[in-house]
């Protein structure tokens, strides 16, 4: 019997499985690091790690507060900047990159920017930062959508996804043959491309959700696939891993924080 | 004491000195090691009408929004404070027209930055991001936010964006000497380029160090004397961010600092007692410590691991042998000037 895990835990692993051994990975903040360092740790061990902001070759000994948190390694192999993180993406030598989501629609294309009007937001999101480049560029995007929404059009295009599907992105001209988004990862579900149309569908989903619970969220019909599988069990040796390296992502942001807070405050009036 | 080209220079002269109403500044910290200290105080002197440019648009940028400085905006990733609920100094301006944002992605922002740095005009930038509202929607640079030319060599379309070359870039690094050579290590980011793209360069540190301690290590160096404008030398200078090798972020004061930038009122009641509060950054460190003890401040003080040291030695410095013979010609340099003068090569 194997030990009991959180949520968190679940998609960090999901995600990691993303990365395979001898590849060039660039990490987002949050859950992508984590999931690196278990990359890393246990199934991709030759796997180069990189941040944007030019720390490459980095073994992760704490959970990055940041894309350029170098307090979060014992040193790196190669120090550049991040005009050269950029180049080398564009010159192909990035297999995989991880990217946020605010909204996502059917062919994966990105708005991580704004809500509602871009000159006066309803809700103004980070932007892209790398994100725009990254996902042009890299062979592969793994995308994670924590608190992000499906929309049938966004509200601001940050990202390029398959643009308009089919092969829209590839002819386009302005992408590498065959790159774009490979896999989205959300609470309920592991998401995928259909190989021609490039429309986004449910392809594994998490234990304890229905199909109706993804599909509400969706505001299309969105597709299943035949062989649609479950998210399997973490083993305790991924469990103990996460555990250990980012105790915060085994708790979820807001636990994590509530938890922090207490401990602060009782440590300042102590 | 100060050597006669010393240029260093408490904070609040810096600024007074170079940091005027109505300049293009930019931030030259990415992310990490911010230079908190000198955005507090062209916040402290009242500078208005400033053109902001941060590739990272973190705490610094909501300060800056956030007290008024700044009506312009050109950055690529701006911070949210409180999730979905809170909101930021930059969505507030940008709502009540007092903020005019230009996003671009990491990469533009940079490459504006390097063909400043570099003397262009303008510079080819990723083409992908034609397909996207980056691309379409522009704010007060218009039809200058990006122009799309053609490669004389393969003919295809590309992006291109204008260089940047910004009146005064504030920036913090680990350490400097007197003169201004400026050491920085770590995630390097676009700190070299944002400083060396600019007509002014401003440079506080963690500390002043002699000149030896940089000439041997010159790799560490991004910014060279010739091109600072200003030395000053600020411990804990870009608290709450964080220093690699001085101190770790301050997850406790960035903390309060996201509680309170949710809303104006609250933001402005975090600036009143902790910009405005204190007259630079000693006073600073004081009313934090008296506030909330040492105990937070000392535990994220940084272990040392050293850098190996690269041996920038060589087999001699001198042309002349201990037994003061010249390397090459085998003579002393008697011998050479009485050569010199048998052959004719002296003119009195």
């Amino acid at each position: 019997m194997t030990k009991p895990y959180t949520l968190q835990e679940l998609l960090v692993i999901a995600v990691a499985k993303e990365i395979h051994d001898y590849e060039n990975v660039i990490l987002g903040v949050g859950l992508p690091t984590t999931a690196g360092a278990l990359a890393k740790a246990l199934y991709a061990p030759h796997a180069t790690l990189m941040m944007e902001s030019g720390i490459i070759d980095f073994e992760p000994l704490l959970p990055l507060n940041h894309i350029a948190d170098a307090h979060s390694c014992r040193g790196f192999s190669y120090a550049t900047d991040l005009f050269s993180a950029f180049t080398m993406t564009y010159r192909g030598f990035v297999d995989v990159c991880f990217l946020g989501v605010g909204q996502v629609d059917r062919y994966g294309n990105l708005n991580t920017t704004c809500i509602g009007d871009y000159y006066k937001p309803t809700m103004r999101l980070p932007g892209s930062g790398g994100a725009c480049d990254f996902l042009s560029y890299a062979k592969r995007t793994v995308l994670t959508m924590l608190g992000g929404n499906f929309v049938e059009k966004l509200d601001y295009f940050t990202s390029p996804g398959y643009l308009e599907g089919g092969n829209s992105r590839d002819e386009s001209g302005l992408f590498p043959k065959g790159s774009g988004p490979s896999m989205l990862l959300s609470t309920k579900g592991v998401f995928r491309f259909d190989p021609v149309t490039k429309e986004i569908y449910l392809a594994q989903i998490h234990p304890r959700v229905k199909i109706a619970d993804v599909k509400k969220d969706v505001p299309w019909d969105l597709k299943i696939a035949s062989d649609l599988s479950e998210t399997p069990h973490p083993t305790d040796e991924e469990i103990d891993f996460i555990r250990r390296f980012a105790p915060a992502m085994s708790a979820g942001r807001e636990l994590a924080m509530e938890l922090t807070i207490a401990n602060l405050m009782k440590q300042v009036k102590g | 004491m100060a050597a006669e080209n010393s240029k260093v220079m408490n904070v609040r002269e810096a600024i007074a000195e170079f940091v005027h109403d109505g300049d293009e500044l930019v931030i030259g910290n990415y992310t990490v090691g911010s230079c908190a200290e000198l955005v507090y105080e062209v916040v402290r002197q009242g500078r208005r009408g400033l053109t902001l440019y941060s590739q990272s648009g973190i705490f610094d940028v909501e300060v800056l929004v956030g007290a008024g400085c700044a009506d312009k905006l050109i950055s690529t990733y701006v911070l949210r404070a409180g999730g979905k609920k809170g909101g930021s100094a930059v969505e507030r301006a940008m709502n009540a027209g007092t903020l005019q944002v230009e996003d671009y992605t990491n990469f533009q922002y940079n490459a504006r930055m390097v063909a400043g740095m570099h003397g262009f005009s303008y510079i080819q930038v990723l083409e992908g991001a034609m397909a996207t509202d980056i691309f379409r929607k522009r704010s007060f640079m218009g039809e200058n936010k990006f122009r799309v030319i053609k490669c004389p060599y393969t003919g295809k379309d590309q992006l291109t964006v204008p260089a940047a070359n910004p009146d005064v870039c504030i920036v913090h690094v680990q350490r400097a000497d007197q003169y201004g050579n400026a050491q920085y290590w770590g995630a390097l980011g676009s700190v070299a380029a944002a400083a060396l793209a600019s007509k002014k360069i401003v440079v506080s540190c963690e500390e002043i160090v002699e000149h030896d301690i940089i000439q041997s290590s010159p790799h560490l160096t991004i910014i060279p004397a010739y091109r600072v404008n200003a030395v000053c030398e600020v411990p804990w200078g870009a608290n709450p961010t964080e220093v690699l090798g001085y101190y770790n972020i301050d997850q406790f004061m960035y903390g309060l600092f996201m509680m309170m930038d949710g809303t104006a009122d609250g933001l402005k009641a975090w600036m009143d007692e902790w910009v405005f509060g204190c007259e630079n950054r000693a006073a600073y460190i004081d009313h934090y410590v008296q506030k909330f003890g040492s105990k937070i401040l000392d535990g994220i003080r940084c272990k040392p691991y050293y850098s190996a040291p690269a041996n920038y030695g060589s087999a001699f410095t001198s042309r002349w042998d201990k037994d003061g013979r010249e390397r090459a010609m085998g003579m002393t340099l008697a011998e050479f000037e009485q050569t010199l003068k048998e052959r004719g090569k002296l003119y009195d």
